[in-house]
């Protein structure tokens, strides 16, 4: 575990250096992305100008829902880079897998100390400003445990969404061809998280609370944050589920994983 | 001409071999559809009309905004730029037509196939799903069409300037990403203008973007009547014209310029 974890820092801080080349170029792209992403955001704000609110939620409490979603979702793009779907497809069919099947080293560090895309930066950097906001104009007195409990809420989404690119990209050994409804869940479970769940139709939401259950990892957390009352009934403890979803949804991602490998053709080039 | 035909047809050849590749697309845009249009449905609330846009007809505006992705090329595209960076440019520049006529050949092509296949089918499939608004008369679908190609046209003007910046910079990408990301907001595809603060309306007008989008769909829902129906499609059209002849322009500054290295 020790030689892993090692092994998995040593990776790292060779892809951080190669990264960071050019330096100067690296932080403008990565200040022009978050700059430019923060446009959606903004445009979004503007729209509320001429409607008040959006399902009852004024656009500092949306903000919070939305900076929160897209901060996690970057953390996860950039430490979770080696599991991303697409980019696995082209891994598996080059035959790049058996080189790291092949080495006496554990598989996961391997994987993720093969990318880690700091660029990624530019969409932390926007969830970042959007949450700012939020912070800087929510009336919400932030108690002891709220402020316990929102890096753990981060961490669950992380590990969540991480989950999905896993099962996305264990998918991938029989296909070999990224399956674009794989995006459907991991980009459009971020679109879903970044606004109020009561907004969507029954069935939309049944699929993100029972299927993939990602309403427990943003909107209920969400409406505990801001002291909202749950329009939809779930039990009184639904927006402390964030931990337990998070854990469950890695744990079916790692069995699926294992499951996979055990069925890995090479695709012999 | 008949160069120009064959482009077409062997583009609308090469699109149509991805059919899984065409379904998948279908199917994000189509779900993509059903989250924005949930967000539209919850800012009206209980309003029906906001500035003069009633509520199905703001549906049916992102419905056809997903549809039209793929048609009008909303996201942007760097085909050109890649030829430049990789010195496969080369080989289109002894073509017997300008690249301006080529790429715009190769993108009837992709955009016939998307129109067909994943626009009107994204349209059927929607209108389960919410009850769609179709123009009333043969004369509204007569100027939508009208106002469409136009779009049309704009937007693969706006493409080819941005990819021609990549005759002079090895970093158009970063240009490009700016452009588009404006082409996105100001064309109201994220969301319509009309459901903007006046003044971002009226800001954009001074813009290309409107005309790339909105404009098409205003004349599709029948906001636009009369007198400023012509206004709207007669400003399409100088926008048109004069994107193009700037695409004419800086193609041939940039032709004087352009370095292919290696091969």
């Amino acid at each position: 575990m020790a030689r892993s974890l090692r092994l998995y820092f040593r990776l790292l801080s060779i892809q951080l250096r190669s990264q960071m080349t050019f330096r100067i170029s690296f932080w403008i792209d990565m200040l022009t992305t978050g700059l430019l992403n923060v446009s959606y955001f903004a445009s979004t704000y503007l729209v509320l100008e001429r409607f008040g609110n959006i399902a009852g939620w004024t656009i500092a409490e949306l903000a919070f829902i939305y900076g929160m979603a897209e901060i996690s979702f970057g953390l996860m793009d950039m430490i979770f880079s080696g599991f991303d779907p697409d980019w696995f497809s082209n891994f598996v069919r080059q035959g790049a897998l058996d080189q790291l099947l092949l080495r006496p080293v554990n598989l996961f560090a391997q994987l993720f100390g093969s990318r880690f895309l700091l660029r990624r930066l530019g969409r932390i950097l926007q969830g970042a400003l959007v949450l700012a906001y939020a912070f800087a104009n929510l009336p919400v007195a932030w108690t002891a445990p709220k402020l316990a409990y929102l890096p753990l809420v981060i961490i669950s989404q992380i590990v969540a969404m991480g989950a999905l690119f896993m099962m996305g990209s264990t998918l991938i050994i029989w296909t070999i061809q990224p399956i674009e409804a794989v995006n459907i869940i991991t980009y459009g479970g971020v679109e879903m998280m970044s606004y109020p769940a009561s907004i969507y139709s029954t069935w939309l939401r049944g699929l993100f609370t029972y299927l993939v259950p990602l309403v427990f990892l943003n909107y209920y957390p969400a409406l505990f944050f801001l002291d909202r009352p749950d329009p939809l009934g779930f039990p009184v403890f639904a927006p402390f589920l964030a931990p337990a979803a998070a854990g469950v949804m890695l744990w079916l991602a790692l069995r699926f994983w294992h499951f996979g490998l055990t069925h890995y053709q090479s695709t012999g080039t | 001409m008949r160069f120009f035909l064959r482009i077409i047809k062997l583009s609308l050849l090469q699109q149509t071999t991805y059919r899984a590749a065409l379904a998948a697309g279908l199917a994000t845009n189509f779900v993509f559809g059903l989250l924005r249009a949930a967000v539209v449905a919850a800012l009206y609330n209980s309003q029906e009309t906001v500035n003069g846009l009633p509520l199905q007809a703001a549906l049916t505006y992102i419905a056809i905004g997903q549809a039209m992705i793929a048609f009008l090329f909303l996201f942007g595209g760097y085909d050109l730029m890649m030829t430049v960076y990789s010195g496969s440019i080369a080989a289109d520049l002894v073509r017997p037509v300008s690249i301006f006529t080529l790429w715009m050949g190769r993108d009837i092509g992709k955009a016939l196939v998307n129109l067909v296949v994943r626009g009107l089918v994204l349209l059927l499939v929607f209108s389960l799903f919410y009850p769609l608004i179709l123009p009333d008369s043969p004369a509204a679908w007569l100027w939508t069409v009208v106002s469409l190609l136009l779009a049309w046209l704009i937007s693969y003007a706006w493409r080819f300037l941005i990819n021609v910046t990549s005759f002079w910079t090895p970093d158009a990408r970063g240009l490009g990403r700016a452009a588009f990301t404006a082409s996105q907001v100001f064309s109201g595809f994220l969301i319509p203008l009309r459901l903007y603060p006046d003044w971002v309306g009226q800001l954009s007008q001074h813009t290309p973007f409107p005309a790339m989008f909105n404009t098409s769909l205003e004349v599709y829902l029948g906001l636009l009547q009369g007198p400023a129906l012509w206004r709207a499609l007669i400003n399409q059209a100088a926008w048109a014209l004069g994107l193009s002849l700037l695409c004419f322009l800086l193609l041939r500054l940039g032709l004087r310029r352009l370095v292919i290295q290696g091969g």
